[in-house]
């Protein structure tokens, strides 16, 4: 039976090998370009103009392809709905006691920090890299933190999964909402400068039309999503926990 | 160089794809499965490479590097990390069933 195992590994490993020299081959003949062609250079060109963002990627991302966007911040939602769905039997009755208090301290200490810095990342995304993505998954960051140094209850009562889903529906709405505004105006769903959306100065705070509102919009989406993620999970692992806990505990006492 | 950053792409796609092809554990396969997603975007990444590339922010002083692939990229990371949160709680289900995450032991094929 070892023998066969081993077999088993060995023909697995030949396959792994043979299928990365074949990409191999086709990677070897490509050598570093000298310049762009393509889509990618009339955005490189036209970004300041046409859009009024620094960040070439997040003019992509929330301009060219606003709605390859809004299907991707749809995923998330599909996500949280079927995690969701998948534990909601269980109901919650304990949760983990959480670490000790030097841990709680300092997680007090540095938790403003980590806002400040996730709200720089998502309001600054058109400047700099960065954005909602980014800046949601600092704040998704914050609540898995909670949970881990004060227990998920201590963070269920602080921020309830139903005030992480209205704000994971009110992300998703107003990404629509900027998107029919555009429609309004009758120059196209998600349409940023043609919709009459000020451009601004480049560079400045207050520029590039949508795009700073839709990271905003996808920052709500995807922070509360991940931590409802998380939730989910987590409290169906305490659960668990607690359960074989108190297993062991009757076990001992008989 | 760039052919060593294709190189490290392939090698941990292909290290991803062992893990999910030998391990009988579904916790190790969605492992695999993370590892492979992290050697495909670094393959997308690096196809957006240009020689002596700078970054595609607007004052741009030389020729800039390709910002299409890194949109697709986070792009990709997010759906990635969803679809890791789905298998993972799919696991854990299958644990609640079955009370373990060997594949051989819930197919009932050990001897």
């Amino acid at each position: 039976m070892r023998l066969r195992d081993r077999l088993h590994d060995l023909v697995l490993l030949c396959l792994c090998l043979g299928m990365g020299w074949w990409l191999w081959e086709g990677v070897a003949a490509i050598d570093d370009p000298e310049y762009i062609i393509g889509p990618a250079a009339y955005y490189l060109v036209n970004t300041a103009k046409e859009t009024g963002a620094v960040n070439v990627v997040a003019a992509i991302l929330f301009d060219y392809r606003g709605i390859d966007t809004l299907g991707e911040a749809t995923v998330i939602y599909t996500t949280v709905c079927g995690v969701a769905m998948l534990f909601s039997k269980s109901k919650y009755k304990k949760s983990s006691a959480g670490l000790s208090f030097i841990a709680r301290r300092g997680i007090s200490f540095v938790v403003p920090f980590l806002f400040m810095y996730g709200s720089a990342i998502i309001l600054m995304g058109h400047l700099s890299p960065g954005g909602g993505f980014q800046g949601g998954a600092v704040f998704a960051t914050i609540t898995i933190l909670f949970c881990i140094v004060f227990g998920s209850s201590f963070e269920a009562s602080r921020i309830s999964p139903k005030t992480k889903e209205t704000i994971e529906s009110l992300g998703g709405l107003l990404f629509v909402f900027i998107g029919g505004v555009g429609l309004l105006a009758g120059a196209g769903f998600l349409a940023n400068t043609a919709a009459g959306f000020p451009r601004g100065q480049v560079g400045n705070f207050l520029s590039a039309g949508t795009i700073p509102l839709l990271n905003v919009a996808v920052g709500m989406k995807v922070g509360a999503g991940l931590s409802t993620i998380f939730y989910s999970m987590v409290k169906v692992l305490d659960l668990e926990f607690n359960e074989q806990l108190t297993e062991v505990m009757d076990n001992d006492k008989n | 160089m760039i052919k060593i950053s294709y190189a490290t792409a392939i090698f941990v796609f292909c290290v991803g794809l062992y893990t999910i092809l030998s391990k009988r554990n579904l916790f190790k396969t969605v492992i695999g499965l993370t590892i492979m997603e992290a050697g495909a975007l670094m393959l997308i990444v690096t196809a957006g490479y240009v020689h002596g590339g700078v970054p595609p922010l607007i004052p741009i002083e030389g020729q800039a590097v390709n910002p299409l692939p890194h949109a697709f990229t986070l792009t990709a990371i997010v759906i990635g990390a969803s679809d890791v949160a789905l298998a993972l709680a799919l696991v854990i289900k299958v644990h609640r069933r079955y009370g373990t995450v060997d594949l051989d032991k819930i197919r009932g094929l050990k001897e």
